[in-house]
């Protein structure tokens, strides 16, 4: 069926239907994708999206999961911080682009950041509602063995809490990438999505359409790569 | 002593704590008088932003701007998700034709449209409506769809026996049933087209709205009108989202409680 799809645009496009400035056949993308991989350009670009998606992500997801369990587990801790916590999460994570461009620039660090900020929230919501959820009787046996706090959150903690946290982790991944490729469109030199602002500006349709399939393609992996590793790690579950 | 057992008013005082501390340590780094004075705006001047701008009316015209925008994505875009999430629940040729059309685009980045929109239909007004509309479709087809294919076929066996003609089935049975489904995609699209809409104004900067204000209050360096614009989108994106679930709420007012 895509095969047909793929036909078909190709056929409107040969035939003049649509002229090259406003439809480039499939061809014309691959052979394009071609070029930018033998230059050693969509590398570059696709090099730094995933580099600055890694090192935010990983930050984010760090200290999501710190703040997610210590919500959960200090009732203290989530008197003072839930509300604030809250409140900043109200704000879609992009009307925070134009306030840390004024703090930090437009360079690595800004965009490093807002990936950070993108996961952060989904993890940090995961890990609390993951956490609360383990069964009180649980951490009762815990009492009753005497188990040291590392005890705790490697055999008690962790287990039970993985399943939700890598969805958490799942969500936040994909997220952070939207985001991402949002802000490379506003304030880059490298990465995918300024990749297609150049196309834009140059009028290059087939840049443009190959830097929507190369991110499209990428957005897929991540969401695939994830559930995969979820299926893997929750399989002791069913059995 | 937990908090668990403290009164109410210790816990709401203690939740205060981080906030105020915040603003003071802001307050501080603004008023410190060096270079780190131009981002934090000292809070007075934020309160000042905030005056000007109720009283200039920009406020209002911003949030109604960005508000209608994602209305119009939501009713269009939502609406053309339902109809096809409709559409290919109820027939396998039809989901068999668009799914893998419909979960291509899906997996490009919302905003990795934009350039293509841009050199379409030119980075304006129409490129901003097409990725809110594309917001709130995803959501409402995907959920309608699964409300739809899933719905219980004791139910329709039931139709049958009732005689119902197909229109019947549709609004006596199907309709009714995939409402819950079909209620937490149009939720969804809410927060999405809402995200959009800014997201947009952010990215192209025209038309009027929020983000266009946040773009060009970072341009002008102005962080206390930048504060003053996230403090209003987080306020009207919790209560819209606080009314849209009071309006399901009355709406599957029939099903049990439990769900």
């Amino acid at each position: 069926m895509p095969l047909t799809l793929l036909a078909l645009w190709q056929i409107a496009c040969t035939s003049g239907f649509f002229p090259p400035q406003v439809l480039v056949p499939p061809s014309g993308v691959l052979s394009e994708l071609l070029a930018l991989g033998r230059s050693g350009e969509l590398q570059r670009h696709v090099g730094e999206s995933l580099g600055r998606l890694g090192v935010g992500f990983v930050i984010g997801a760090l200290v999501g999961l710190a703040v997610g369990a210590a919500l959960a587990l200090s009732r203290w801790t989530e008197a003072a911080l839930s509300p604030l916590f809250l409140g900043l999460w109200q704000v879609p994570v992009i009307a925070f682009v134009p306030m840390l461009v004024m703090f930090l620039g437009i360079e690595e660090r800004f965009k490093i950041t807002v990936v950070a900020v993108a996961a952060f929230f989904p993890v940090a919501l995961a890990t609390f509602d993951a956490v609360r959820g383990v069964p009180r009787a649980w951490l009762e046996v815990s009492k009753v063995y005497r188990l040291t706090l590392p005890q705790l959150i490697r055999r008690i903690l962790i287990p039970a809490t993985i399943p939700a946290i890598l969805t958490g982790l799942r969500v936040a991944i994909t997220r952070a990438w939207l985001v991402l490729v949002a802000v490379e469109l506003l304030a880059a030199d490298s990465g995918i999505g300024q990749m297609m602002e150049m196309g834009r500006q140059l009028f290059r349709i087939d840049t443009v359409l190959a830097g929507v399939v190369v991110s499209g393609l990428i957005g897929f992996a991540l969401d695939a790569g994830a559930r995969a590793i979820e299926r893997r790690a929750t399989r002791w579950k069913s059995a | 002593m937990s908090a668990a057992s403290s009164p109410k008013s210790v816990r709401i005082a203690v939740g205060l704590l981080a906030p105020v501390l915040l603003l003071a340590w802001w307050q501080l780094q603004a008023t410190a008088g060096d270079a780190r004075s131009l981002a934090f705006a000292p809070l007075g001047s934020v309160g000042a932003a905030f005056v000007e701008q109720v009283e200039s009316g920009a406020l209002v015209f911003d949030a109604v701007a960005t508000l209608s925008r994602s209305l119009f994505g939501l009713i269009i875009g939502g609406g053309i998700g339902i109809a096809l999430g409709v559409a290919t629940g109820l027939s396998r040729p039809l989901d068999r034709l668009l799914g893998p059309l419909l979960h291509g685009v899906r997996q490009v980045p919302l905003m990795g449209w934009l350039p293509l929109l841009g050199l379409w239909i030119g980075a304006g007004e129409g490129s901003q409506l097409v990725i809110v509309c594309l917001s709130a479709f995803f959501p409402a087809m995907l959920n309608t769809h699964a409300g739809v294919a899933n719905v219980e076929t004791r139910l329709l066996e039931v139709g049958r026996i009732y005689g119902f003609t197909p229109l019947q089935r549709f609004r006596r049975i199907l309709l009714p049933a995939a409402m819950p489904m079909i209620l937490t995609g149009l939720t969804q699209a809410l927060a999405f087209t809402w995200i959009a809409a800014i997201g947009t104004e952010i990215l192209l900067g025209t038309g009027g709205g929020l983000g266009v204000t946040l773009q060009n209050a970072q341009m002008q360096q102005r962080m206390d009108l930048i504060l003053v614009t996230i403090l209003v989108t987080a306020v009207i994106g919790f209560a819209v989202n606080q009314l849209f679930l009071a309006l399901r709420h009355h709406l599957l007012r029939w099903q049990p409680k439990s769900l």
